[in-house]
């Protein structure tokens, strides 16, 4: 087991080290400097930025040195005073306080309603819930955004006559987290849940209709165990799958909602960096959104090795 | 071998498939009788019903999509099966009438080992503890012939061969001690040689544990290796009765001589000829034909055939006929 | 070959889906309205930028309340008015056009004193306190829409309409036509769509039958890319190429995001596809050819691709969904479409109105993005019903 993990460590170094290059090499295009300052920037300014970020050195040099550090220590060229890397640490919070509450709760939900739709297949219950799947995700997420935001918030609060959800903006801590995150989640979810729907109700039908159900069956086990115990954990590995491809989602949605709600977590804090080319940001949330990003394809894998013992053993 | 009552009696089984294509009755006014201790089989092509006979039996068929006939009657142990609730079919599944299927390299789960999945059938119908259950599923291992036990319980299905899967499925249904077990073409899938072992164990099993067993299958050879009696079917009738010896002697059937007849022989004389098929296919359910079902492919075709079907008639001690000419001695 | 493709069975089974039917018919809706405005100019460019009439008119030509009626009525005085202070009040006055809507022939002086009666009538109003509750105040305010309407010229039956055309669905903050620029933006979303979902799949599909067929360093080369380029969440590769685009001449058009999205969409047709190969590889009719002698390329183009090729459609009408929809949240996060009109354009402009409770420029977007991406949810749907019997 341990070797299984090993190897896909491995594996992905190179995958990682061709990222970073690609990453660094994409930003330096356009002279980031210039991209930055406006073509009419004073030469002492150019040659100033130039070594702040160590842009005046050789590649390799900046290659290296960015891979084991990712420049947090630099200091953003648009936030004064701080520095990426304590940038960084002040948008996690945010983000991960809207990404792991939603992928949580659409996941457990979807799977509830995938198996609840493959059970009673082909009736009125799995059409309608299909049907309404299909037309959510015919909808721009943008625009559940903006409704969401509208009568989630503003109507919402007009007719309480006090602020339940916060239109915008955000404050750490639990006591405050339904006021500021509760709303963008629910968006999240009901986003996410169309997709994941249809792909866990086709999963569990697929399960549902091999050989093993109707031993289990024979055997005297009842059709709940059956579902929740003999399916589910066969259905563990595109659940897994689908689990890690909802992870970008994640982080795009994140970029999205962050930007509506005024949350200051990693997706706006890059958005926002991107706008004004503040080009030490820039890189280094662009290779740590990477970087988590294969470290979630990697624990898949582990995960698959896990649940399925054919993977494991072979 | 036979006592008075039967252990297993099926009466008048109708099951109704509604599709949508329409109604289509998969098994049509079957009768069948099991006593203890003894070995029935239901021969017949696939389609025929015999699979569907099985899973009526067991209740496992789809509740939206079939249903039963009014007059339809499964009676064991003083119960109409047909009318139980699905917690008490749940207890009977498994623990007084067991199912094994055709193919062990899916039936069983593959995500969970040997073990557990014994264990899983002892928990629902024993109220062993841990141990208890652990030592019985050693023990159930063995009696199946199971190579190092021990080890296999911590295993899963892929690591075993067809055959070993086959005799773990064996040990599952059997754990509990049922009465009756139902094994669907537990052969099929396997090699000739595999084949002899486990019909083999079946029969050893079924002197020590004292279970009536159910074969259904396509293969006479089976059946004439471990049959007590034999059920014919043809699209969803039992068309003959006997036990194994008449029906390799005495077949009155024109189907049951015609399948006789289509086993391949290999020596001299019949080197070099056309092997023996049945003319025809087997009617689709959705058009049967008029009169006798199997009329069609008939060598003895009357006109009576063509027009009305026959009735389900004894014609022996232990023998039944569905046929307006069968055969006797002097036509076969 | 069209008369082969009839006769397959899975044609006849797409055919027989009656939902399907409608999503095709509705699609070439779509597609005739796209060609409609790319090749015959049913709709230009700039009609969509033009002024059609005071900002947030209600669509469907509702009676507005009486202060936005107002409102809509001191726009437009305080429009000519401004015209009527320039250098060449004449000329200026002459440049006012609402959609087909003009001043009437007068001279300045003329249209002053309409504008003076006006304005009188807007000191009547300011008196009161919310002219959406006062009584009295309609009957003024009927007046003033009458001084209003003195000032332009009769329209032709043709023009009017056009003007109703105009205004069918509202305007936008900007009192652009939203349905023009709805109808416009049909054909960008097509034009993204079907460019993007093309050579997402044409690279996807030879890159992965190539991986597929040739195996050794040539499907490691490919497995290696797509792994890497994966491993890159794809809003973020998007935003790096935003980035890289940007000071660029292409800043703002559609072609960075042609690049950005085939770059992202090229991977999942490559996966199945490359799947598909080697599945197909194995095959007896396979192994046959290579017996016969044929060249490999052949073998791949004759006999690979046609068995693949209905994944490559399914794959395509999913690509384009993901197209269309991935350019509505691009242009809103600044790094799609920056000069020009689409519905991503449309939804990100509405966010300020929605606030104040107008619903139509959003709406119409919303509904006609709908309309395409749901009947292309449905065809992908029908289409994987059609080729696999166990699609559920």
């Amino acid at each position: 087991m341990w070797a299984y993990v090993f190897r896909k460590l491995i594996y992905n170094v190179p995958v990682y080290l061709t990222i970073v290059l690609l990453v660094m090499a994409a930003l330096r295009v356009h002279d980031p400097v210039y991209s930055y300052l406006g073509k009419n920037a004073k030469p002492e300014d150019i040659v100033k930025y130039r070594e702040l970020v160590g842009l005046d050195q050789p590649f390799l040099v900046q290659y290296t040195r960015f891979l084991t550090t990712f420049d947090l220590g630099t200091e953003s060229w648009d936030q004064r005073g701080r520095t990426v890397g304590e940038i960084l640490r002040t948008s996690v919070g945010p983000s991960l306080a809207i990404t792991v509450p939603a992928l949580l709760l659409t996941t457990l939900i979807s799977i509830c309603v995938g198996i609840i739709s493959s059970y009673y297949r082909g009736r009125l219950v799995d059409r309608t819930l299909v049907v309404m799947a299909v037309l959510g995700m015919s909808v721009s997420f943008l625009v559940y955004i903006i409704l969401g935001q509208y009568f989630g918030a503003y109507v919402l609060n007009r007719s309480l006559g006090r602020e339940l959800f916060a239109i915008e903006g955000y404050e750490p801590g639990l006591a405050n987290w339904t006021h500021y995150c509760l709303l963008p989640v629910l968006i999240s979810v009901i986003v996410g849940m169309g997709y994941d729907t249809r792909y866990y109700r086709a999963v569990m039908v697929e399960e549902s209709q091999r050989d093993y159900i109707v031993t289990a069956l024979a055997k005297g086990a009842s059709k709940r165990k059956v579902m929740f115990v003999h399916m589910l954990k066969n259905a563990m590995i595109p659940i897994v799958t689908r689990v890690a491809i909802s992870l970008p989602f994640l982080i795009m949605g994140s970029i999205l909602l962050e930007s509506f709600f005024g949350i200051p977590g990693m997706g706006r804090t890059l958005i926002a960096a991107v706008r004004v080319k503040d080009f030490p940001v820039v890189q280094a949330f662009t290779a740590i959104f990477a970087l988590v990003y294969i470290f979630t394809i990697i624990l898949t894998d582990v995960l698959y090795a896990l649940f399925d013992p054919r993977v494991r053993l072979s | 071998m036979t006592d008075s009552e039967p252990i297993l009696k099926i009466e008048h089984l109708t099951t109704r498939f509604h599709t949508d294509r329409g109604v289509v009755q998969a098994v049509d006014d079957v009768s069948l009788e099991l006593f203890a201790g003894e070995t029935l089989g239901i021969v017949g092509e696939s389609g025929c019903g015999k699979t569907v006979t099985s899973k009526s039996v067991m209740r496992l068929l789809p509740t939206h999509l079939s249903s039963f006939g009014a007059e339809s009657r499964i009676e064991y142990r003083g119960m109409n099966l047909l009318g139980l609730s699905e917690n008490q079919m749940r207890d009977i599944r498994g623990n007084q009438i067991a199912m094994i299927f055709q193919e062990p390299m899916t039936a069983l789960n593959p995500v969970f080992t040997v073990g557990w999945q014994l264990d899983e059938a002892l928990k629902y119908h024993t109220s062993l503890n841990r141990r208890e259950r652990f030592d019985r599923s050693l023990e159930m291992l063995r009696m199946v012939d199971m190579p190092n036990p021990t080890r296999r319980l911590k295993e899963y299905p892929h690591q075993l061969s067809g055959g070993m899967r086959q005799r773990v499925m064996i040990a599952i249904a059997l754990c509990c001690e049922p009465d009756i077990l139902i094994a669907d073409e537990p052969t099929t899938a396997l090699d000739v040689t595999i084949q002899a072992q486990i019909l083999r164990l079946m029969n050893d099993l079924k002197k020590r544990i004292g279970t009536a067993i159910v074969l259904i299958t396509h293969d006479l050879g089976v059946v004439a290796q471990i049959c007590d009696r034999v059920a014919v079917m043809y699209a969803g009738r039992v068309v003959e009765m006997a036990t194994v010896h008449d029906l390799f002697h005495r077949p009155q059937h024109p189907y049951t001589r015609a399948l006789l007849d289509s086993i391949p022989i290999n020596d001299a004389t019949h080197h070099g000829q056309r092997l023996p098929a049945i003319e025809g296919i087997v009617p689709s359910l959705f058009e049967l034909p008029q009169g006798c079902r199997f009329h069609d492919r008939c060598k003895f075709c009357e006109d009576e055939c063509r027009q009305t079907e026959p009735d389900l008639e004894t014609t022996g001690s232990q023998q039944s006929v569905r046929c307006h000419f069968p055969l006797s001695e002097l036509r076969s | 070959m069209i008369k082969r493709i009839w006769k397959l069975r899975s044609t006849r089974k797409f055919f027989s889906n009656r939902l399907a039917v409608m999503a095709l018919l509705i699609v070439a809706g779509y597609l005739a309205i796209a060609l409609g405005t790319s090749v015959f100019g049913l709709v230009d460019l700039d009609a969509t930028f033009a002024r059609v009439g005071p900002k947030n008119v209600s669509g469907f030509f509702r009676v507005q309340e009486p202060e936005k009626q107002v409102e809509d009525v001191e726009y437009i005085f305080n429009r000519v008015d401004s015209a009527l202070r320039r250098r060449d009040p004449k000329q200026a006055l002459a440049e006012i056009q609402f959609g087909p809507q003009r001043l009437i022939d007068a001279s300045p002086e003329e249209i002053k004193a309409i504008v003076e009666r006006g304005w009188s009538y807007f000191d009547q109003l300011a008196e009161s306190d919310d002219l959406n509750q006062d009584r009295a105040a309609l009957p003024v305010i009927e007046q003033l829409k009458q001084t209003e309407q003195s000032l332009f010229a009769p329209l032709t039956s043709g023009q009017r309409w056009e003007q109703r055309i105009n205004l069918v669905l509202g305007t936008d903050a900007q009192g652009r036509s939203i349905a023009l620029r709805a109808i416009y933006s049909i054909e960008v979303a097509i034009k993204i769509g079907l460019v993007v979902a093309f050579f997402s799949v044409l690279i996807g599909s030879l890159l992965g039958t190539a991986a597929g067929f040739y195996g050794g360093w040539v499907d490691h080369a490919v497995t290696w890319a797509f792994t890497t380029f994966s491993s890159i969440p794809s809003l973020v590769l998007l935003v790096l190429l935003a980035y890289m685009f940007t000071g660029s001449t292409f800043e703002g058009t559609l072609f960075p995001m042609y690049i950005a999205f085939s770059a992202t969409y090229w991977i999942g047709p490559c996966r199945v596809i490359r799947g598909e190969t080697l599945k197909l590889r194995e095959l007896e009719y396979v192994q046959a050819a290579t017996a016969l002698g044929y060249s490999r390329p052949y073998i791949v183009v004759r006999h690979i691709l046609p068995n693949a090729s209905h994944l490559m459609l399914i794959n395509f009408s999913l690509l384009f969904i993901a197209a269309i929809k991935g350019e509505v949240i691009l242009t809103y996060l600044g790094l799609g479409i920056k000069n020009g009109t689409s519905w991503g354009i449309m939804i990100e402009q509405s966010r300020p109105e929605v606030i104040n409770g107008f619903f139509w420029q959003i709406g119409t977007a919303t509904v006609l993005m709908f309309g395409l991406v749901l009947a292309f949810n449905i065809l992908s749907d029908a289409l994987q019903d059609a080729f696999d019997p166990k699609h559920v």
